[in-house]
């Protein structure tokens, strides 16, 4: 399959300066982190009224290059660079002291290439331009300052102020695309028109660099000069063959029984099988480890979308190391069909916990809950939505540890990005348990597995659904408005008023007016919120039986009453 | 959390949810079929023509044809158990009208609308594809589609008696009530005991799709050539009732109705170039391929077994009566044996198939087929009663496992388009039951069988020519028990 390759050019020169202050560099990582994290290049301008200018630059460079690449492979580029940004500036800014007030600051400028998209973080005054079919055009803004005819000064650049704003911006790549990144060098001295008739010249990167750093120190710059040249020879194929061709290298297995093997797994039985997957208990005859394997059903053997999606499982739990996370392995030995290999967990699911706990102690429900918010976190830390929480993906051990479990349809923000020929699929969830914004068709957020979440409290505190069957009706943006949320308390008077608001809030149809993270709602499940115990609900719904008593036996009365008048009147 | 083996007496879980739809099945083929072995009191107490006879016969297959596409639409789009319950009810309202009709007009309209019972097969199906792992899936699709067919052989066995009791010229009508009665009830407790998916699934709804993906230019003009038939089916049913005929339609209506048949036909022609015209321009990745002529074959061999299943059903008791001189009950019971033995030889056609190789079984089958309605055109009322029923179990026991056959094809052409493949071989099915059932209405019961093996020839001799053996296995077990992969590329 082939991948995205880039031809690089580099040049820099002290200028007329005594030291060069300026720091550049370009990263093409091997492997699977090519197709996750992308080429990275940066260009960095220390300040020269700065005390460390060189330091500051250089130290933006290896910094970004060390912490972006040591980043989750899950996580979108976007979150990433921002981290890596944060924590950099945030070091360049506790350099400086009340004496020194900007000890070191550079300017920055990041240029990735993942898949098929171009991703530019920028502060400060260097440049990087795009030059396609004759056209170069400046893709970042200079942050500076002009006071008068000649002074300017930075506005922006890392490590002047504790808060930083980065401009950010994504490209589409197309094939002989040419990247230019340049410093205040450079550019103040060369022009637009020079630098297209430089860039068109049939030189190789490097030659070309050299060049343009010629012509800024002939045209008498004043600074260091620094450029940096990615034109784009190849990008990842998506030619569907090849895609489909990867995806089918194994072949499904078969129907396994109890007593076969494959690859060494000795099959002990069948847990459960489905229309989708078939799940066996296994042991691994190397050393008597029972697994669990999931294997895919042979129902989708001709479907990319599902293959796909059954080794995105697989990729995504080999990435979430948590107590409350069902263990994915990494696989012994080299496999010859499609399979993966889990922990095998013993105990219970919550749906049969749900089942045998009519009416639990709110102690025993927070218990769990907490525990299903640390493995949720974890995989949010991962910038991935599990998407399909319900009381059957949620074991909980012999032990009483929960795990949560199947990621059958879990999103990673980071994958989302690769470009692919697969049409991949969407809404996998289970409707009684997913979010209406899902229902409508948009993407979710961390909200919408929250949504899920609390929909899991209140059937474990009631045994009943938060909102029916009202989800699994035809939902659209005229009938949304018409869910109506049955207070819990109605169906288990034992639930505090403001437990039930805590609820309520959490499985809110509206993401915005959820939660906005998982430990505020627990901090609300467990601490009485007052706004919650004055919102009083109407005795009617509360109690609707006392209601018609009550009216029942006034108009009784008010019946005797009138009786005992009209006697009265005789 | 073991999954349950298949075991046909629990009523539990999956199981539960087969047997109920079985069972809706059954009614709905019962109701569809409650005609056949009433004609001959029909015919009595209303005074029908020979012709009337068997223009009622062609009727109630027609609607069949766009209604399994119809229905198929509808129950991707509101789930299975909300359809089935909806066929249900309206066949039940369709069925009294039927038994109130007193005109011949009303009485075909009614079967003519009857029709869309027969569209419930696919219905099923879908359900059981959502409840069973794709190991038990074939087998529990073969039990859902046996016994659900048996349904005609259940009209044909209890209606008679059923009239006789009610007694009078009018016997027939109240039988007929009952089986809407039974599907009115049915449809309630259909609607109240099922789920469309086991708890905390999801039910996928499809890409919306108007016609079947194909992977080549070439497919393109046989799929389209292949969708003729069924607004043939159509045409050929409005020339029936036109002028020419029947005389129940005036020419001008007959008109419309081939310039709509037309029309619809464009339409679908657009439709299928919306999804596939892509093959003009750019080739199709190889994991998308597969060759449409297996679908074109499993077609033709459809209309062949189902199609002439469909036609014998519906004659076949009023055959026994004026040949044999028996009485309703005794010939509907016999005629029902042809119908019955789809409960053993539909999953016997599929083991077959398992067993000795598709292409083989297919090919075989067809020929016993072709056999069978040869020696079923020599009955006449010199035979022993005995052999000519002997010559029927023959001659059924090739066509039903030939049904089996067809489908233990189907899911290996293109898994992913599979429910689409089906529904397109049970249209053909109804096609061959319109197209065979004509050609009785101008032809002797002798001349129609001949015809019918006639076609079983070249179906035969098409299968042999194109029919591919699919690509089985992937994997096979070592005597000791481990799997060895087999690379398939």
């Amino acid at each position: 399959m082939s991948q995205l390759i880039v031809s690089i050019g580099q040049a820099s020169d002290k200028g007329v300066k005594q030291d060069n202050e300026d720091s550049y560099g370009v990263y093409t990582p091997r492997d699977s982190q090519l197709d996750s994290k992308g080429i990275a290049a940066v260009v960095a301008d220390g300040m020269g009224s700065c005390q460390h200018p060189k330091e500051a630059s250089e130290y933006c460079v290896k910094g970004f290059f060390s912490d972006y690449y040591s980043t989750a492979e899950s996580w979108s580029v976007k979150t990433s660079g921002a981290k890596v940004l944060t924590a950099l500036n945030s070091w360049l800014y506790s350099k400086s002291r009340d004496d020194q007030p900007k000890a070191m600051v550079s300017t920055f400028s990041a240029l990735i290439l993942k898949s098929t998209t171009a991703y530019i973080f920028h502060a400060g005054d260097s440049r990087i331009y795009r030059y396609r079919q004759g056209n170069l055009e400046q893709l970042t803004q200079d942050h500076r300052v002009w006071i008068g005819q000649t002074q300017n000064y930075l506005s922006r650049a890392m490590g002047i102020d504790v808060h930083l704003d980065i401009d950010y911006k994504t490209l589409d790549l197309e094939v002989g695309d040419v990247f230019i990144m340049t410093t205040d060098g450079v550019h103040d001295v060369v022009n637009d028109a020079t630098l297209k008739q430089l860039l068109n010249q049939a030189l190789s990167a490097d030659a070309i660099c050299a060049s343009i750093m010629q012509r800024a120190l002939t045209q008498g710059s004043q600074d260091n000069v620094t450029c940096q040249i990615i034109r784009v020879d190849e990008l990842p194929s998506c030619s569907a063959n090849e895609v489909y061709n990867e995806l089918t290298r194994l072949p499904f297995p078969p129907e396994l029984e109890p007593g076969m093997e494959l690859d060494g797994y000795k099959v002990i039985s069948e847990i459960d099988a489905s229309s989708r997957s078939q799940i066996y208990l296994v042991t691994d005859n190397a050393n008597g480890k029972p697994m669990v394997m999931k294997t895919p059903s042979v129902n989708f053997s001709d479907d990319p979308a599902y293959i796909e999606r059954f080794y995105m499982e697989e990729w995504a739990g080999k990435r979430i190391y948590h107590p409350n996370v069902q263990v994915t392995y990494d696989l012994p030995r080299p496999r010859h069909a499609m399979y993966f290999l889990l922990e095998y967990i013993e105990g219970q699911t919550l749906a049969q916990w749900i089942a045998a706990n009519p009416k639990p102690e709110i102690s025993a429900v927070t218990h769990i809950i907490e525990q299903i918010i640390q493995g949720l976190r974890a995989i949010h830390r991962m910038e991935m939505l599990h998407r399909d929480l319900k009381p059957d993906n949620i074991l909980i051990n012999n032990e009483g540890v929960v795990k949560i479990i199947d990621f059958g349809s879990i999103k990673v923000a980071g994958i989302a990005e690769i470009n692919t020929p697969v049409q991949r699929m969407e809404l996998l969830g289970t409707r009684h348990y997913t979010a209406p914004e899902y229902l409508l068709g948009m993407a979710g957020s961390e909200q919408s597995d929250l949504f899920s979440l609390g929909v899991i409290c209140y059937e474990m505190l009631t045994g009943k659904l938060p909102y029916g069957e009202q989800l699994n009706k035809n939902i659209n943006w005229k009938n949304i408005s018409k869910l109506r949320y049955t207070p819990a308390i109605t169906l288990n008077p034992m639930i505090p008023l403001w437990l039930d608001g805590a609820l309520a809030r959490c499985v809110h149809s509206e993401p915005a007016k959820r939660y906005e993270t998982s430990s505020e709602f627990f901090h609300d499940l467990t601490h009485p919120n007052e706004n919650y115990m004055r919102q009083q609900i109407p005795l009617l719904e509360k109690n609707p039986l006392r209601v018609w008593q009550i009216i029942a036996i006034s108009l009784l009365a008010l019946n005797g009453l009138l009786i005992y008048l009209l006697i009265q009147q005789h | 959390m073991a999954a349950p083996k298949i075991n046909f007496l629990s009523f539990t879980g999956n199981m539960r949810i087969l047997h109920l739809s079985w069972m809706a099945f059954f009614i709905s083929f019962m109701v569809w079929f409650n005609h056949a072995p009433l004609l001959a009191a029909m015919r009595d107490s209303m005074g029908l023509s020979d012709q009337q006879i068997k223009t009622l016969l062609i009727l109630n297959v027609a609607l069949t044809i766009p209604a399994r596409i119809i229905i198929g639409m509808m129950v991707d789009a509101f789930g299975p158990r909300r359809i089935y319950s909806g066929l249900l009810l309206t066949s039940s309202f369709l069925c009294f009208g039927f038994a109130l009709a007193d005109t011949y007009e009303r009485l075909a309209l009614m079967r003519f609308l009857l029709g869309f019972a027969g569209a419930g097969f696919v219905i099923g199906i879908r359900m059981i594809s959502e409840w069973f792992p794709a190991k038990q899936a074939g087998i529990a699709q073969g039990i859902y589609g046996g016994w659900g067919n048996f349904g005609s052989a259940g009209a044909a066995v209890t209606l008679p008696t059923l009239a006789l009791m009610f007694g009078g010229p009018d016997g027939w009508r109240w039988a007929i009530a009952c089986t809407g009665l039974l599907a009115l009830i049915y449809s309630a407790v259909y609607f109240f005991s099922t789920t469309d998916t086991p708890k905390g699934s999801t039910y996928f709804k499809p890409k919306r799709n108007g016609a079947l993906e194909i992977s080549s230019t070439g497919d393109f003009f046989l799929y389209l050539l292949m969708n003729i038939p069924m607004y043939a089916a159509l045409g050929v049913l409005a020339w029936k009732l036109g002028p020419d005929n029947i005389k129940m339609l005036s020419a001008n209506v007959v008109y419309l109705l081939y310039t709509i048949l037309g029309l619809l036909y464009g339409f679908q022609a657009i439709r299928i170039y919306q999804i596939n015209g892509h093959v003009f321009t750019t080739a199709v990745p190889d994991i998308e391929r597969y060759q449409f002529k297996q679908v074109a074959v499993l077609n033709l061999a459809y209309m062949v077994t189902f199609g002439s299943e469909l036609a014998v059903v519906s004659m076949l008791p009023l055959f026994f009566m004026d040949t044999f001189q028996l009485s309703a009950t005794t010939a509907g019971l016999v005629a029902s044996i042809f119908a019955g033995l789809n409960l053993i030889m539909r999953p016997a056609g599929g083991w077959i198939s398992d067993k000795f190789g598709r292409k083989r079984s297919l090919t075989t089958i067809l020929l016993g087929v072709a056999t069978g309605y040869v020696l079923m055109s020599f009955i006449n009322n010199q035979w022993p009663i005995a052999l000519a029923v002997a010559a029927a179990i023959y001659c059924s026991i090739f066509v039903n496992s030939g049904n089996g056959a067809v489908f233990a094809i189907i899911p290996l052409v293109k898994r992913r388009l599979t429910g689409q493949i089906a529904g397109m071989t049970g249209a053909y099915g109804n096609v061959g039951g319109v197209i065979f059932l004509t050609v009785l209405s101008f032809v002797s019961p002798a001349s129609f069988f001949i015809t019918i093996a006639v076609f079983a020839l070249v179906v035969f001799a098409a299968s042999v020519l194109f029919l591919q053996e699919p690509a089985g296995h992937m994997a096979e077990t070592m005597p000791d028990g481990s799997v060895q992969i087999i690379e398939v590329k």
